[in-house]
């Protein structure tokens, strides 16, 4: 791991995106914006569908918004229901899903849905972030 | 009087083996049971057949004489009682005693363990549905803990450090929570006699155990409880028909609805019911759900023992254990037992 610098919470100008996370447990946001700001992202927080619009209309962020890592179990929402939901708001943000759920038949739909990775809790620093890391490549490629 | 295709019996002895046999014979349709006696008043078994609304006396010598009685069942273990039946009963009637109704005796024994092993066997079966839903709530308190403790290694803020120290531990006490829910139901029940259950809590403990099964739904759950209601079972085994019950209403509701559960005082009784706003059960389905191995559910799914297995527990316990349902509109399960009132 290079962990050369800590970006913390307003690491503006060396930013590499904003990454959305969207899960119902503080803790778990809490880790996922610690794994992330290390390698120098920055992360908005928002515990269901609802709030997650609400954060992102904030200020520049919906220009800003590089990416979502969301759990698929929300209250009023599950599943795939989850997966459209961010696809209507924002057609282009890439979506990984982060979930304490281990179905390879939700796994295999979801990723035929266009996610970017379906990761399974406990996820390791390094795979979150290699997962990451795809999803900003597919991001370039694709023109952002 | 009595019907002729009924045997009427009496039973001699209201110690472990007259109770057996009363509450096996009790079951029996075809068998009348017109009176149970023993010398000692606090006999188990007389206090089991007042519950039953069946006949006791310290006399014996009554019911040997009684007339219009097809068997006598003698399980005191006193063979000069066996003389007397024999010198005092009506010549029509036959008589059990002696090595016969031991084994008679094993044979009841024999059949408690069994359906004790039939419950087992069903509740670990259904264990099934509850994998991924326990894998799902254990992953993320195992996700918060492993990565704080992954980060500890390397922090230096002694603050922050403290406080993911008590976030490891918080998540790890989730974990032994869910685990102890788990063995507590995985269990096998204790074999005892019926005592007061305090059913709130039971119900509680129970919806723990069924919202396993709950995952990626969105359901909501309303609770309305009469306070301090107490009812007569086993406790493992009640608890068994409330997760069987509940997992049966998450599972009718395929992803939404609302799970209403309540528990009141009714006559005497105490009542619990279970209710779903799910798919219903059809007129010609309802007729059979109770019976063994009927199921809808894909081969493999379902044991077709848990209704079977519910209805028993609560027979068990002087209970009942019915149910309404409207396609389309949902179902409701209404378990009965005695309660403290009526002891």
């Amino acid at each position: 791991m290079s962990e050369s610098k800590s970006a913390g919470m307003f690491s503006g100008r060396e930013s590499q995106g904003l990454v959305l996370v969207v899960d119902d447990e503080p803790d778990v946001r809490k880790v996922v914006r610690m794994t992330l700001e290390k390698s120098g992202y920055e992360v908005l927080e928002a515990e269901d569908g609802e709030k997650a619009i609400e954060e992102v209309k904030k200020g520049e962020n919906s220009m800003l918004l590089s990416l979502i890592i969301t759990d698929i179990r929300m209250p009023n929402m599950n599943g795939i229901d989850v997966i459209n939901y961010y696809r209507k708001e924002w057609p282009s943000v890439p979506l990984i899903v982060l979930t304490g759920f281990p179905d390879m038949d939700m796994a295999t739909s979801m990723l035929k849905h266009g996610i970017v990775d379906y990761l399974v809790k406990p996820v390791e620093a390094e795979k979150l972030r290699a997962s990451v890391a795809k999803a900003m490549e597919q991001r370039e490629v694709r023109g952002f | 009087m009595s019907d002729p295709d009924r045997t009427t019996i009496v039973i001699l002895g209201a110690g472990k083996g007259g109770t057996a046999l009363l509450e096996l014979f009790s079951r029996l349709p075809e068998v009348e049971i017109v009176g149970i006696a023993d010398r000692e008043a606090s006999a188990p078994g007389l206090q089991y057949a007042d519950r039953l609304s069946i006949p006791t006396t310290q006399d014996l010598l009554t019911l040997i004489r009684h007339p219009g009685i097809n068997l006598i069942v003698n399980v005191t273990g006193d063979p000069d009682l066996d003389h007397l039946i024999a010198a005092q009963k009506h010549p029509e009637t036959e008589a059990l005693g002696g090595a016969a109704s031991k084994v008679l005796w094993d044979l009841v024994q024999h059949e408690s363990q069994m359906q004790a092993q039939l419950f087992q066997a069903e509740k670990l079966a259904g264990m099934g549905t509850f994998a991924s839903g326990i894998a799902h709530d254990i992953n993320n308190p195992l996700y918060i803990l492993l990565a704080f403790a992954e980060n500890i290694r390397e922090e230096t803020d002694l603050a922050t450090i403290h406080e993911q120290a008590k976030s490891i531990i918080d998540a790890g006490k989730r974990i032994q929570s869910i685990c102890q829910n788990i063995t507590q139901y995985a269990r096998a029940a204790k074999a005892r006699d019926a005592t007061l259950v305090e059913v709130n809590t039971t119900l509680d403990e129970a919806l723990k155990i069924a919202q396993f099964a709950t995952i990626l739904q969105d359901l909501s759950i309303v609770r309305n409880y009469e306070e301090h209601l107490e009812v007569l079972a086993n406790p493992d085994e009640l608890f068994q028909v409330f997760v069987n019950l509940m997992t049966n209403a998450i599972h009718a509701m395929e992803g939404k609805g609302t799970l209403s559960i309540a528990s009141w005082r009714e006559n005497g009784l105490g009542k619990i019911s279970i209710a779903d706003t799910g798919h219903g059960i059809s007129k010609e389905h309802l007729q059979k759900i109770f019976d063994p191995f009927f199921t809808t559910k894909p081969e493999g799914e379902g044991t077709g023992l848990g209704l079977h297995n519910a209805r028993a527990i609560v027979k068990k316990y002087q209970g009942e254990l019915s149910v309404v349902s409207e396609v389309g509109k949902g179902t409701t399960f209404i378990i009965e037992l005695p309660n403290s009132a009526t002891q």
